[in-house]
């Protein structure tokens, strides 16, 4: 195996490039700053909205108001625009957003200086007071101001249309901002507020940060919208439906899961599935097993399949003198309760893994502590990377492995699929998953006794021997959990007809962290420092994730420690596996930053 | 409120409402609640009656839609047969500065010339309308003369009623054929001025 190779040249350069053994591919480890995903601040809306601005601005040629009309219009998807632009033409796609464009802007106003009549207030008024928009249509300044108030408040501030009848024209907005701060600021404020998140909540590719109390971030993805993401702030969560990360869950499922958690209706369930009203008193009577006639303590005897009255003779088929017909058929109650039992069996299961990760996430303190006293014990190889990576490598593959049991719980139940396979291929293909799932299982079982061994306490050669372990371990569970991820992408989901399950990718250095977008103050620095340097900076901030990283105060500040935990850094801020990018350079400058910014640095 | 506005609307309007068969009046001395008359348009079910409208202006008039219905009952597929309520765009998302209460009322009053069956807003009205055209023309016709010829009907009595109370005779005759007859609301105007 290449980890024993290594292993066993006993090299600390090596250890610290390849970690857990997991990461050795250089390529991967340098992806990481090649994020598709961003971390949009108060600060860096601007930026993020200004990149896709020039781009509309550029190619068209139109003023930056208009390019934000065409955007708002087809909410903020470029290619869609551009769609629309080479199908139906450069007019069409003006007037269908509300753009117009008179070309002598300012003749209205300008050939006269007699007063002019504004249609709205019925007054006569000095032509400088005046306004007249790119339609052509021409009010007073007072008016004009009076109606972006009244749209404002109204919650239309991204398509504030001209005040003339049926003129379908949306209002240029500088306009709108300089008439309206002249009389409430405030109020011109809050437009500029609702333009800037328009970028925001009117595009598919930028979500909220969900976190409760609210960060104020927002994530954009440029890749595949199926993925998981991780906010500054801490806040984990699946970019498609804005809830918990849930992989290898699909959306659906995990809606359906959480609902049926929160439900009581399954207990109720059992309630009328084990117990039935007696028919001469009334209380609830229980059955607990033997055959379907039962006494309530008042001592009346009853049929426990139609719940009438009988006498006590029976056998085991059939009550004397009663003769519902349905004593021996299967029946409604009898289902309820293999229900129930089977939601128990997965729901035990998907709770017991995420109680486990409660626990081993609090191992991580104690296992740093062994670490300060192995360090100060002067060993040859000073390197406890392992230690650490292998801990992250349960959280990850713990988390997988608890999210997999309600996807096998939908997978292979009656309700999402029923009717798309036949019972032998569910059976089959149940077979196969459960034994990858226990498979899985095993070797993070093994993994996480492994990181509970006292190493403190033991000598060079039983630590060497435990690293050995904890490496292999870790190697395979990550193979594991991706081989799960790709039995279910290929063999489960795929076959699917409805193709409304898709799950997010693999990914085996855990949940993405979205890169912090660069602003402008950064962009004097050079752009590949500023990408780091956010990355580095987002390293201590508080986080209420699994997958925290050492930065306890009690850390120790070796020089061996120190190298771990940036190479831990690194390690979590990665891209999926099934990168959707590959190569570094054009593209990403592209992306991330507005035009002019990339312009003004040369690059 | 633009007040001024408002009051140059009401002099316009009534400039030619003989010749447009529209008119505005205030209820007394408040600009904020305004009655509109049209006439029934030519050739419909609703030639001959006159319809009162109940206009209510809020303080970002001209900006925001006045708010108008029906105080005469009509049968007509977008105007609710129960409140009056008027199912027409203007007076909602379309609405524009640019237009005003006589531009509004006339597009009522072309409402009642054209109904659009489709976007209604009483559907029983609407459904009739469609299937059975012969019935509907008839019960918009009866409902015209029912409540919105009732000028003359008993106007006498009331006219004795008010002048009772303490009105010159001129006033509440003036007033009844503002409110298009409506006991009560004469009275509102001739007690707010
Ligand atoms: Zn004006
Ligand atoms: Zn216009
Ligand atoms: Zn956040
Ligand atoms: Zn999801
Ligand atoms: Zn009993
Ligand atoms: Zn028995
Ligand atoms: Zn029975």
């Amino acid at each position: 195996m290449e980890e024993f190779d290594y292993l066993s040249s006993g090299e600390e350069e090596e250890d610290c490039e390849s970690l857990d053994g997991i990461e050795s591919d250089d390529q991967r480890w340098t992806s990481t700053s090649l994020s598709s995903t961003q971390v949009i601040t108060e600060e860096s809306l601007l930026a993020a909205q200004v990149e896709d601005l020039h781009r509309v601005m550029d190619l068209l040629t139109v003023r930056e108001q208009h390019a934000r009309t065409l955007l708002i219009y087809h909410r903020w998807d470029i290619d869609r625009l551009i769609a629309a632009f080479v199908e139906k033409g450069r007019e069409w796609l003006f007037s269908e957003a509300g753009v117009t464009m008179v070309e002598s802007r300012n003749s209205a106003s300008s050939w006269s200086s007699s007063p002019i009549m504004c249609e709205i207030c019925i007054e006569e008024v000095p032509p400088n007071s005046v306004t007249t928009m790119d339609c052509g249509h021409c009010f007073c300044n007072d008016c004009w101001t009076e109606h972006f108030i009244v749209k404002i408040n109204d919650g239309q501030s991204k398509r504030v249309r001209c005040m003339a009848h049926k003129c379908n024209a949306i209002c240029d907005e500088d306009i709108v901002r300089k008439l309206v701060s002249e009389k409430n600021p405030s109020i011109a404020d809050r437009f500029k507020r609702f333009l800037l998140e328009s970028y925001i909540e009117d595009n598919k590719k930028v979500k909220w940060c969900p976190s409760v109390p609210h960060c104020g971030n927002a994530i954009r993805v440029d890749g595949d919208a199926y993925c998981e993401v991780e906010c500054t702030c801490g806040k984990q969560f699946c970019f498609s439906c804005s809830l918990e990360a849930h992989s290898p869950c699909s959306c659906p499922m995990w809606d359906l899961w959480v609902k049926k958690c929160q439900d009581e209706s399954e207990s109720v369930n059992w309630m009328t599935a084990n117990t039935k009203p007696c028919p001469k008193c009334n209380k609830p009577v229980e059955k607990n097993g033997g055959c379907n006639l039962v006494s309530c303590i008042c001592g009346q005897p009853f049929c426990w399949l139609c719940g009438g009255a009988t006498g006590r003779d029976h056998t085991w088929s059939s009550i004397a003198g009663h003769s519902c017909g349905r004593y021996n058929a299967a029946d409604k109650a009898k289902r309820a309760e293999t229900d129930l039992y089977r939601y128990m069996h997965y729901y035990n299961r998907f709770k017991g893994h995420m109680d486990s990760l409660t626990l081993e996430t609090k191992l991580k303190a104690s296992i740093q502590e062994k670490v300060s006293i192995v360090e100060s014990k002067n060993f040859g190889n000073k390197d406890y990377s392992w230690v650490i990576n292998g801990l992250y490598r349960l959280f990850r593959s713990r988390r997988v492995l608890s999210y997999s049991y309600p996807f096998a719980f939908y997978m292979f139940g009656e309700d999402l699929f029923g009717d798309d396979m036949t019972e032998k291929i569910r059976e089959m293909k149940k077979n196969l998953f459960e034994d990858q799932q226990q498979q899985l299982e095993s070797h993070v079982e093994k993994l996480s006794s492994l990181l509970e061994e006292k190493f403190d306490e033991f000598t060079e050669e039983k630590i060497r021997d435990l690293r050995m372990h904890v490496i292999n371990f870790s190697v395979s569970v990550d193979g594991l959990c991706l081989k799960m991820y790709e039995c279910i992408e290929n063999d489960l989901l795929g076959p699917l007809q409805h193709a409304i399950h898709n799950i997010a990718p693999y990914n085996s250095k855990g949940i993405e962290k979205a890169s912090e977008l660069p602003i402008f103050q950064d962009t004097s620095a050079n752009l590949k420092s500023t990408k780091i340097t956010g990355a580095n900076n987002a390293l201590p901030r508080a986080s209420t994730t699994n997958e925290k990283r050492a930065t306890d105060s009690s850390q120790p500040s070796s020089s061996g420690l120190l190298r771990e935990s940036s190479s831990m850094d690194e390690n979590i801020c990665s891209t999926r596996k099934r990168s959707r990018k590959d190569g570094r350079g054009d593209t990403l400058i592209d992306l991330n930053l507005p035009t002019w910014v990339v312009d003004k640095n040369g690059f | 409120m633009d007040l001024s506005r408002v009051q140059k609307e009401l002099k316009d309007c009534n400039k030619d409402r003989e010749i447009s068969g529209i008119g505005i009046e205030a209820n007394g001395g408040d600009l904020t609640h305004l009655s509109g008359t049209i006439t029934g348009p030519v050739g419909t079910p609703y030639e001959g009656g006159t319809f009162l409208i109940d206009v209510r202006l809020t303080g970002g008039y001209p900006f925001e839609p006045p708010k108008m219905q029906f105080r005469t009952k009509v049968w007509h597929p977008n105007i609710s047969s129960q409140n009056g309520a008027i199912c027409l765009d203007i007076l909602k998302d379309q609405w524009s500065p640019a237009l005003t209460l006589k531009t509004a009322l006339l597009s009522i009053q072309a409402l009642l010339s054209a109904p659009e069956p489709d976007d209604p807003q009483d559907a029983v009205v609407a459904h009739q309308y469609l299937r059975d055209h012969a019935t509907f023309v008839a019960t918009a016709r009866y409902w015209t003369e029912a409540f919105a010829k009732r000028v003359t009907v008993g106007i006498e009595e009331k006219v004795q009623k008010l002048v009772e109370m303490g009105f010159p005779e001129n006033s509440v005759r003036k007033a009844l054929e503002i409110v298009n007859g409506d006991e009560n609301m004469a009275l509102e105007k001739l007690c707010s001025g």
